[in-house]
């Protein structure tokens, strides 16, 4: 058991329906998870409870994260200590301005951090650097959150909000999906790039391609709410040659 | 309908009608007309309107029928091809006091105006203004008002009025009559803080190629009706009304409004943005008349309200008489809660709910009002 991320026995249902069923992950600080599964598997329903998404409920297990009950902390607490989603799907927020809600969520997440807020024009300064290795327009950013953003363009906002935040914990669900060729090697290499050995990172995808961009430690295979194999690189290379056949007919 | 039901006009007939007016040529004869119009008319209630909005008729039941002053104030003097008159103009210029009612001819709060209207403002507007005209209107003390205003733009005018309603008591019930002639383009922002029951008829005639865009920030302490109507006299005009509506608890807050396409070429867009507390009941009837000799004619109804608390209503209404083919009509309406799937998105970048809920709110009104527009000083700060 480490200290950074620790999934014991958790089951979690929506609507009286097993979602997740008593799976158990370690995540150590530095390392890259890759979770990879057939559709309706409860790979995105594991990375909402662990964002702390309401609507789940949780019938047995526990969370720790840095030594800390991870369920019995609000989706905002989660956030300020250093998890970070990147939505599949990330919903649009009329009305409210890319670039002021990226300030008031760094704000925050400083705060917490025990640090002032950022000055305007150093925040200025790295959001313009961030976006630039993302190829985002700088008009992109006084748009409305999400507002008339393509899949691709949500994909490399969530992208640029992750290297803002710079969290601890990054969970990417299906991040490669909806970008087109030239986009994902930039948001894939990008988020490769702050690999360190103080973050970790949770990556659910469904294609290989990702994973050869960023490499990760130990792939899962997540079947029916439960990793039902673990290994390295080479499983998700399996994977992509054979599909989930093998795993499912060992469930 | 009888009278005696909407006791502020109880105590007045036809008999001692010409003594409630001062000065001898008052324009007895238009009033009267106006009056036996209202009294066969009657007062707004739900019988008579079969809708949601605030049964007047009942509400300033318990009010005395006192008439009194109302200020009226142009905060910016001397302004360069303005020219402000009063109640005068429409003494010496009789067919202007009842033309509204061509339009209007079945409206009681329009021939309540007009029987007992004693004071008015008419502001015309000669030359293209480079800062906004800043109207106040209040009154503090109990009684009824019958404030009318009347602006006239002439052609091809650039030119922006902002209008603040605060305080007052009783019951206010206004005329505004917007004359735009050919070439002209107004801006119009209107503030409503009234603590008064406050009924406004918004009446704006369009000339050729003539344009009119309102933004309304409405935040009533007491019930409220704003209804507008727009009538497109010539091609190639356009309206663009949009409403923020956030009324203080247990207040009400009515919109109607009606967009008369008479002519071709013309275009309307309507909008409503509603935040509801405890206790606040909000209706947006919003009307687009397109008649058949007209083509090529664009509008759009849009309506979204949030309702913050178990005991608050929204009642929309969108309408769309339509007598002509060659038409894009658009209408949508979106009333509900916050979006649990937003408050999400916001928290889990480390806002709290509080803020999440805040920073929503705020988009809400944004859609209208714009971070440099001076609407924002009016707002309540948790909303800035």
């Amino acid at each position: 058991m480490n200290n950074f991320l620790n999934i014991q026995s958790l089951s979690a249902k929506v609507e009286d329906k097993l979602i997740i069923n008593n799976l158990n992950l370690n995540v150590d600080k530095g390392e890259v998870h890759a979770i990879m599964g057939p559709n309706g598997s409860g790979k995105s329903t594991l990375s909402n409870v662990l964002a702390g998404k309401d609507g789940y409920e949780i019938t047995s297990g526990i969370i720790n994260f840095c030594g800390e009950d991870l369920m019995s902390l609000k989706p905002n607490e989660r956030s300020n200590r250093g998890i970070f989603l990147a939505f599949q799907y990330p919903v649009e927020i009329p009305g409210v301005t890319n670039i002021n809600f990226i300030k008031t969520a760094l704000d925050s997440n400083r705060k917490h951090r025990g640090l002032d807020p950022l000055k305007p024009g150093d925040f200025l300064k790295l959001i313009k650097e961030k976006s630039k290795i993302l190829g985002i327009p700088e008009d992109r950013l006084k748009r409305q959150l999400n507002v008339g953003f393509s899949g691709g363009e949500k994909k490399r906002n969530e992208a640029l909000q992750l290297l803002m935040l710079d969290p601890s914990l990054a969970i990417l669900d299906e991040t490669d999906s909806g970008l087109d060729v030239d986009a994902f090697k930039i948001v894939a290499d990008s988020i490769n790039s702050r690999r360190n050995n103080d973050s970790s990172m949770l990556i659910i995808t469904h294609y290989q391609r990702l994973l050869e961009r960023i490499e990760p430690d130990f792939v899962h295979v997540f079947i029916n709410g439960s990793i039902i194999e673990s290994g390295g690189p080479e499983l998700a290379s399996e994977i992509e040659s054979n599909g989930y056949e093998r795993f499912t007919d060992v469930k | 309908m009888d009278m005696r039901d909407s006791l502020m006009l109880s105590n007045l007939t036809l008999d001692n009608f010409d003594k409630s007016f001062k000065g001898s040529n008052s324009l007895v004869e238009e009033r009267k007309n106006a009056f036996l119009n209202l009294k066969k008319i009657g007062i707004p209630n739900k019988r008579i309107e079969n809708w949601k909005y605030m049964d007047l008729a009942k509400i300033t039941k318990g009010i005395e029928f006192k008439p009194r002053g109302i200020n009226f104030e142009l905060l910016n003097k001397n302004l360069k091809g303005i020219v402000v008159r009063d109640f005068e103009y429409f003494i010496e210029n009789k067919d202007q006091y009842s033309k509204l009612t061509k339009y209007l001819d079945n409206e009681g709060v329009v021939y309540l105006n007009l029987s007992y209207a004693q004071e008015a403002s008419v502001i015309e507007i000669k030359e293209s203004q480079s800062e906004p005209l800043l109207i106040n209107i209040s009154c503090n003390e109990d009684g009824v008002s019958f404030p009318r205003i009347k602006i006239d733009v002439f052609p091809n005018i650039e030119a922006e009025v902002h209008l603040f309603y605060d305080g007052g008591k009783g019951f206010i019930n206004q005329l505004t009559e917007i004359n735009i002639q050919k070439n002209s383009n107004l801006r119009v922002q209107r503030v409503n803080k009234s603590s008064a029951i406050h009924s406004e008829t918004f009446l704006s005639y369009l000339g050729l190629n003539s344009n009119i865009s309102l933004v309304n920030l409405s935040m009533p302490k007491n019930k409220s009706r704003f209804q507008v109507y727009n009538i497109f006299l010539d091609q190639h005009s356009c309206t663009d009304f949009k409403s923020v509506s956030i009324p203080y608890e247990d207040c009400q807050d009515d919109f109607l409004i009606q967009n008369l396409h008479m002519s071709s070429n013309c275009e309307s867009n309507v909008g409503l943005r509603a935040i509801l507390n405890k206790g606040t009941v909000c209706s947006f009837q919003a009307l687009v008349d397109i008649d058949l000799n007209t083509s090529s004619s664009k509008a759009i109804q849009d309506c979204k309200a949030i309702l913050l608390h178990e005991d608050a209503s929204m009642n929309a209404k969108p309408e769309m008489k339509i007598f002509n083919d060659d038409v894009v009509c658009k209408h949508g309406t979106t009333i509900g809660c916050l979006d649990k799937e937003q408050l999400f998105y916001l928290q889990s970048r480390g806002l709290s709910p509080v803020s999440a809920e805040k920073i929503l709110l705020q988009g809400v009104i944004k859609n209208y009002i714009s971070e440099d527009s001076s609407l924002n000083n009016f707002l309540p700060k948790v909303y800035q």
